[in-house]
């Protein structure tokens, strides 16, 4: 019998230490696991409970996946503390993922806040392998200090791809900074982006969302060329637990990914 | 030309009894009688040589409850498999209403998908990445014996949704009492099956009767009518124009300062289907918990860190009357009221869904 409630074990092959609140964990389930970037799963310690990431790998890679977890509550505290070669469980994949297809021929700027960098590097792997298909990577990056930016090291190497640019900032600096200083929002301007065939994608805290969401409107991007990442209390992951509604839609069943443009006139969304 | 039997009152009896035989049979019976309020009647599994008793209106409890439980083993894991041995159940004296909101359970365990209702009460092997089994298991085991309603609690509104109170889908069997007995109605290739099992006791009812039930049924519909004429209720199409220009109303504030946060309403509605998963450790064993739970609870929809976007009692109201009004209304076209009533004999805070619905409607001036 086939039950939708039940995890397939996944061994923690290895720990990645981001930054002092963010790890990596890196994932080898019992059997290949296959998501498109932007789809979710619920994260299993076994005995103890579930919580809904998105994994932070490349969609290509179906023997591991990595989740980026940052330690906010009870699960995520007890992942942390975990060590390599405990057991977890995984379900999923969840949602509907980014759609790559509508995203050929275009300028992509992605911005990110904080660990919503996570679900970020699957999607820039994924057009990274096909990057011939797209016209420009943007990524904009803001973490709160330097010590809390995650992917360090990549960051400099997808800087130097070709139709890639990235830019980071953080919004307290430190003496060892050179950087930008400033919320996300203070990088946003001057985009080499064409609007004409240009479309994004945000994912980080609600408070940056929306500012990052009217921010691009007021440069002139439509409701329709805004992707965002929602997050709720995603629990079972199908549409039928209720808590992750918002106005007619569940966000782990018809998302998490959304344009603007569906949510724009639902009561509630950044809260 | 419907498929439809008369049986006699003893008959039924002998019937009643026999199926307990080979069934886990459940139906209703009347609670103590109290004066101060009308007779309720509850499910309950009763031993042989009860009689039958017939309920003129829905019972207390939500027809959900055979279906999801208030506690479920969701799954072990992970090598151990969840199964669960399910005797062959009928459930008699269910009504017209439970059966409309319990659409919107099979919408949400079946994810649409039809339900079975095939000669035999086999195990459905189906393969789904949507499908709750546990819940699709019951529902293949399950015979639904509805009847008409003949009577009416003072909370009852159905007709204000549109549902008549005598069921017109949705049933395996339906019995309509006539004269000495009842007139039984077959609706599914489950209930054809059990007649055939038990043909000595059924005759083709004859088309006097079937007229006579319809009299009955429109007597009560008309009195019905008359008890709902004067509380003025919402209409059903104007519904969903109520919660997406009534959001920010102060309706929610008002009738929300005597919620104790009981969860009540949430746990006795027939179309209530929300469940939390919950995890635990016995032995060695990994088991995954299914509780139902209540939107109007403080944690409902708190994520990871704290941040809770229904912090406010009266955002958590609002939220419970927008998935019935509005989410629903989009998603399976139907509002996810069925007009049974219960939440507001339930409430120990009084708060009735039908003045809260018109509460709206007279300050949006519709």
């Amino acid at each position: 019998m086939n039950n939708i409630y039940k995890p397939q074990e996944a061994i923690v092959e290895d720990i990645i230490v981001e930054s002092p609140t963010i790890k990596t964990l890196v994932l080898k389930p019992r059997e290949e696991f296959e998501f498109r970037t932007g789809q979710f799963i619920e994260l299993t310690l076994p005995g103890i409970g579930e919580a809904p990431f998105t994994p932070s790998s490349d969609p290509n890679v179906k023997d591991k996946i990595d989740v980026t977890i940052m330690n906010v509550g009870r699960v995520t505290s007890l992942l942390h503390a975990g060590s390599k070669n405990i057991s977890l469980g995984i379900r999923g994949p969840y949602g509907k993922g980014y759609p790559l297809d509508d995203f050929e021929g275009k300028d992509i700027l992605i911005v990110g806040g904080g660990v919503g960098l996570a679900p970020l590097r699957s999607l820039l792997f994924s057009l990274f392998a096909e990057i011939d298909k797209y016209n420009k990577v943007v990524l904009r990056y803001g973490a709160r200090t330097p010590d809390d930016i995650i992917y360090k090291e990549s960051l400099p190497r997808w800087a130097k791809k070709k139709k890639v640019d990235v830019v980071t900032t953080v919004d307290v600096g430190s003496s060892r900074w050179k950087g930008n200083v400033g919320l996300v929002t203070t990088i946003l301007k001057d985009l080499p982006v064409d609007l004409k065939k240009a479309i994004s994608i945000v994912c980080g805290p609600p408070i940056m969302m929306k500012f990052v969401t009217l921010k691009l409107l007021d440069l002139g991007f439509k409701p329709s060329q805004i992707f965002l990442s929602m997050e709720k209390n995603m629990s079972c992951g199908l549409g039928k637990c209720g808590h992750c509604r918002i106005g007619s839609y569940y966000i782990c069943k018809d998302g998490p990914v959304f344009t603007y443009e569906q949510l724009k006139d639902i009561h509630g969304i950044w809260d | 030309m419907p498929d439809i039997y008369y049986i006699n009152s003893g008959q039924l009896n002998t019937f009643f009894h026999n199926l307990k035989k080979k069934y886990k049979v459940f139906s209703p019976t009347a609670k103590e009688p109290n004066f101060t309020k009308e007779t309720d009647y509850s499910y309950k599994d009763l031993p042989g040589g009860e009689p039958f008793v017939f309920n003129p209106y829905r019972p207390v409890e939500p027809l959900k409850a055979f279906f999801t439980y208030t506690q479920d083993k969701a799954a072990e894991y992970f090598d151990q498999d969840t199964i669960e041995d399910l005797p062959p159940t009928i459930i008699f004296g269910v009504k017209s209403c439970d059966i409309a909101g319990h659409k919107v359970q099979d919408f949400v365990f079946l994810e649409g998908a039809e339900v079975d209702t095939s000669t035999s009460l086999s195990i459905n092997g189906e393969r789904s990445r949507t499908i709750d089994s546990l819940y699709r298991l019951r529902r293949d085991n399950t015979i639904l014996v509805s009847s008409d309603c003949t009577d009416f609690k003072e909370v009852c509104h159905c007709l204000a949704w549109e549902i008549l109170p005598h069921p017109t889908e949705g049933f395996d069997l339906n019995l309509s009492p006539l004269n000495e007995g009842y007139l039984v109605e077959v609706n599914s290739p489950k209930g054809k099956d059990l007649i055939q099992q038990y043909k000595e006791y059924f005759v083709i009812a004859k088309d006097t009767q079937v007229a006579a039930r319809k009299v009955k049924r429109d007597n009560l519909i008309e009195r019905l009518k008359k008890h709902l004429l004067p509380q003025h209720l919402v209409s059903k199409d104007i519904v969903q124009r109520l919660m997406q220009e009534g959001y920010n109303l102060d309706t929610w504030q008002q009738f929300m300062l005597t919620c104790v946060e009981c969860g009540g309403c949430n746990f006795i509605c027939d179309t209530c289907h929300c469940f939390l998963l919950t995890d635990k450790k016995e032995g060695s064993i990994n088991k995954r918990l299914k509780l139902w739970d209540a939107c109007l609870y403080a944690n409902y929809a708190r994520v990871a860190g704290g941040a809770n976007p229904l912090k406010r009692r009266a955002e958590r109201l609002r939220f419970r009357f927008t998935k019935k009004f509005d989410f629903f209304v989009d998603n399976l076209g139907m509002p996810a009221c069925c007009g049974c009533g219960r939440c507001i004999e339930v409430c120990p805070g009084k708060i009735d869904i039908r003045e809260v619905l018109k509460d709206l409607a007279k300050k949006l001036q519709h």
